[in-house]
């Protein structure tokens, strides 16, 4: 009995101290220091720094090469190197405002950089980019979307990506059906139409239905008409009524000429179903080229910008811009604007859009061989800087952008595509819901 | 000297009585009726799982629906390229120390519960209750702050506390319920016999709770091994990351790499599957067994 309680002790003792060891070990922390509320400093320039990228795992090896290039360049900093997965980016981002622990330079795109601007987490970066030898390298039409972005004229990324709306199209079916190339909005319908055979499982485009589906329409609607601005005075142009037609006749292709399922279908399922079916057109942007590429072989389908008018004019939303934010919590803000000036600087901005199949912000890395060889980001560069093309802005700005155009009318779209509501009818309510965002953020702005 | 433990008393449940001069009504339905339904259910819940083996097997760009010519290249590639060989060791790590700490706390505060009778107990039994309610999400900034302040942020210490806490309130109901069903007589006869109350506990309740335990344990295993938010936001170190984060930075923003993502999802899955085959047994066993209110 004697031994047995010995015995006892002993594993309490064990579990006791094994736990406590256990987390010792594991407790070789940091204490989170830099919440969106600390100043930071300038620092010396040399030492530690810290990269958060906002697309992390796909984009890890190419950002460890450039960090490996840039630590060569500049042997006393150190970055270090944190990928946080794409989707999850803005609450890390918003946790560390609120709790502390924000990184000295940040990948942050244009679809949340107003929400975290506006939190006073980023560094006004117009005063730095004017004395940098950046100054003037980068393409001005983006310069202004990421401006616009952030809420006004103040800059405060570094773009160093833009992405761009693509029409991918099956070379091989557009082939076998004696089509011309959807390279405007009527032979786009033409094409949708001729290579739909339902009960074939044959289909002449995938729409977007699920999470996400709000831009592409609304895309796909300002470029059928031709209107080339999002506001007209203080109210949106989205119910403007050649839109409504514009996007009827759009989600009248539900069905008729895609897949049944695409009304649940987010980029994901969009992509592998294209993929892998029988289907002409797909309209998502150039990320999905490498897996495009990997599923059909480089032969078996193209990637053009989207549809024309009739004329040749181009009109389409702005895209997402990816860029390098610096934070003010930063302690050394000195080397955390090298570490931007250099992945933004040609050589690295070519080498990263390359990896990543986007259009590089750097005019001199869009000179580069490879865009001119990589066809659909040629004419994705070209469209962008085309003198055809429009560009209408959406209101990235509005603290509320992100949830108008996801959760509050996502469903309200699948509505639309399951005929349980009229095109104008969401339009309308998207158009009230942007006006009163945009009144509150105006008045905001006082 | 206590020579022998009795066994704890095992509810009887009787059988339902069968009709007189016959076979039971179950017998006599025929055979398709019950296994035609059940292949419907089965097909339809393993349809995902086939879906992803065979994403997982066949070479990327291939669109054929049985996993052949097979390849492993997806799991090389995320065991080796994308870091999950790494990732497995942390969130073995994680759902380990998890599981040790949150059965050793729960066992001694559910023994509290079980045995003691203090001021504000029921209360504090709806509190545990209504700490089940708040999600994790919820208390994010809370939880940074307090690990920032014990200089916790970035390390796995933070993680397995965080997963530890959040466990504990369930596993403390659970394992009280437990220890209610063993019947306090036998450590009174312990103590008789000259045990303490811990030696009486340990040799007397503890082996009784098995079944309990290992209910308890693997729920806070299998809870700890998936949880995603927790590693996202208290670890920020590449080589610190767990396989909730790993498998979520497969996912680009733009493209999806379905077979390295089926790949991944087969290394997270295969070990819950593995201790659930083999404490399957225990854990119906013990959560019956805490279901009933001793």
């Amino acid at each position: 009995m004697k031994i047995n309680i010995r015995r006892s002790r002993r594993a309490a003792l064990a579990v006791a101290l094994g736990s406590v060891l256990a987390l010792t070990a594991t407790a070789c922390g940091d204490d989170g220091s830099g919440s969106g509320k600390s100043k930071g400093a300038e620092g010396s320039g040399k030492g530690e720094i810290t990269f958060w990228d906002n697309n992390g795992g796909v984009r890890t090896d190419i950002w460890k090469q450039i960090i490996a290039d840039f630590e060569k360049q500049h042997p006393d900093i150190k970055v270090n190197y944190v990928g946080i997965p794409a989707a999850n980016a803005q609450s890390k981002y918003d946790t560390a405002i609120q709790g502390g622990g924000l990184p000295d330079v940040g990948g942050v795109g244009t679809a949340f950089l107003a929400e975290i601007a506006a939190q006073g987490a980023l560094e006004p970066l117009d005063g730095r980019l004017e004395k940098s030898s950046l100054n003037g390298k980068l393409s001005e039409n983006v310069l202004g979307t990421s401006k616009a972005a952030g809420g006004g004229d103040t800059l405060y990324h570094v773009p160093t990506s833009v992405n761009n709306g693509t029409l991918w199209y099956r070379t091989d079916l557009f082939k076998k059906a004696g089509l011309d190339e959807p390279a405007t909005w009527t032979a786009f319908y033409k094409a949708a139409d001729k290579l739909t055979n339902a009960g074939k499982n044959e289909f002449g485009f995938t729409i977007r239905g699920g999470e996400g589906s709000i831009a592409p329409a609304l895309d796909a609607m300002y470029g059928q008409t031709g209107i080339t601005s999002f506001w007209d005075g203080d109210k949106t142009t989205v119910n403007d009524p050649k839109n409504v037609a514009a996007l009827e006749k759009y989600v009248a292709l539900y069905k008729k000429n895609t897949p049944s399922a695409d009304v649940n279908n987010d980029f994901t399922k969009m992509v592998a179903q294209w993929d892998s079916g029988t289907i002409g057109m797909l309209s998502h942007n150039l990320g999905s080229y490498q897996d495009h590429l990997k599923a059909l072989g480089k032969d078996n389908f193209r990637g053009l910008p989207n549809p024309t008018l009739d004329d040749g004019t181009r009109v389409q939303v702005s895209n997402p811009v990816d860029g390098l934010g610096l934070f003010k919590a930063s302690k050394n803000k000195a080397a955390a604007w090298k570490f931007i000036e250099f992945a933004a600087s040609a050589a690295e901005n070519s080498k990263f859009n390359e990896s990543a199949g986007q259009v590089p912000v750097n005019i001199d890395a869009a000179k580069d061989d490879w865009i001119q060889q990589a066809e659909p980001t040629r004419l994705a560069a070209q469209a962008l800087n085309g003198e055809n093309t429009k560009i209408v802005q959406l209101p990235y700005y509005l603290p509320d952008w992100n949830t108008i155009s996801k959760a509050d009318n996502e469903p309200n779209y699948q509505k639309v595509l399951l005929g349980k509501m009229t095109a104008k009818q969401f339009l309308d309510t998207l158009a009230d819901q942007l006006n009163k965002a945009q009144a509150e953020w105006k008045q905001n702005q006082g | 000297m206590i020579t022998e433990i009795a066994p704890a008393p095992q509810r009887v449940v009787s059988e339902p009585a069968r009709p007189r001069g016959g076979r039971r009504a179950w017998d006599e339905v025929p055979r398709w009726q019950i296994y035609l339904p059940l292949s419907v259910y089965l097909l339809f819940t393993l349809i995902p799982f086939y879906w992803i083996l065979l994403f997982a097997l066949r070479p990327a760009g291939s669109t054929s629906l049985v996993p052949w010519p097979m390849t492993l290249d997806h799991f090389e590639k995320v065991w080796t390229e994308r870091s999950f060989g790494l990732y497995f060791q942390n969130s073995v790590l994680v759902g380990l120390a998890t599981l040790v700490l949150t059965t050793v706390v729960a066992l001694a505060g559910g023994y509290a519960l079980a045995r003691f009778d203090f001021r504000l107990k029921r209360g504090f039994m709806l509190a545990l209750l209504c700490s089940q309610f708040v999600p994790g999400a919820l208390l994010l900034v809370p939880l940074f702050q307090i690990f920032a302040e014990l200089s916790m942020i970035n390390s796995l210490g933070s993680v397995i506390l965080a997963e530890t806490v959040f466990q504990l309130p369930l596993s403390m109901i659970l394992i009280s319920g437990f220890i209610r069903n063993v019947p306090p007589s036998l450590e009174e006869a312990a103590w008789v016999d000259g045990c303490s109350r811990f030696a009486a506990f340990r040799i007397v309740v503890l082996p009784l709770l098995r079944p309990g335990l290992i209910a308890v344990g693997s729920f806070a295993f299998v809870h700890a091994w998936n949880h995603f938010l927790f590693a996202l936001m208290f670890l920020s170190d590449q080589s610190k990351q767990t396989i909730p984060v790993g498998l979520n930075t497969l996912m680009n923003a733009d493209s999806v790499d379905l077979g390295a993502l089926a790949a991944g999802g087969i290394v997270a899955a295969v070990p819950v599957v593995i201790v659930f085959a083999f404490i399957q047994k225990w854990l119906i066993t013990g959560f019956s067994a805490g279901a009933v209110k001793g």
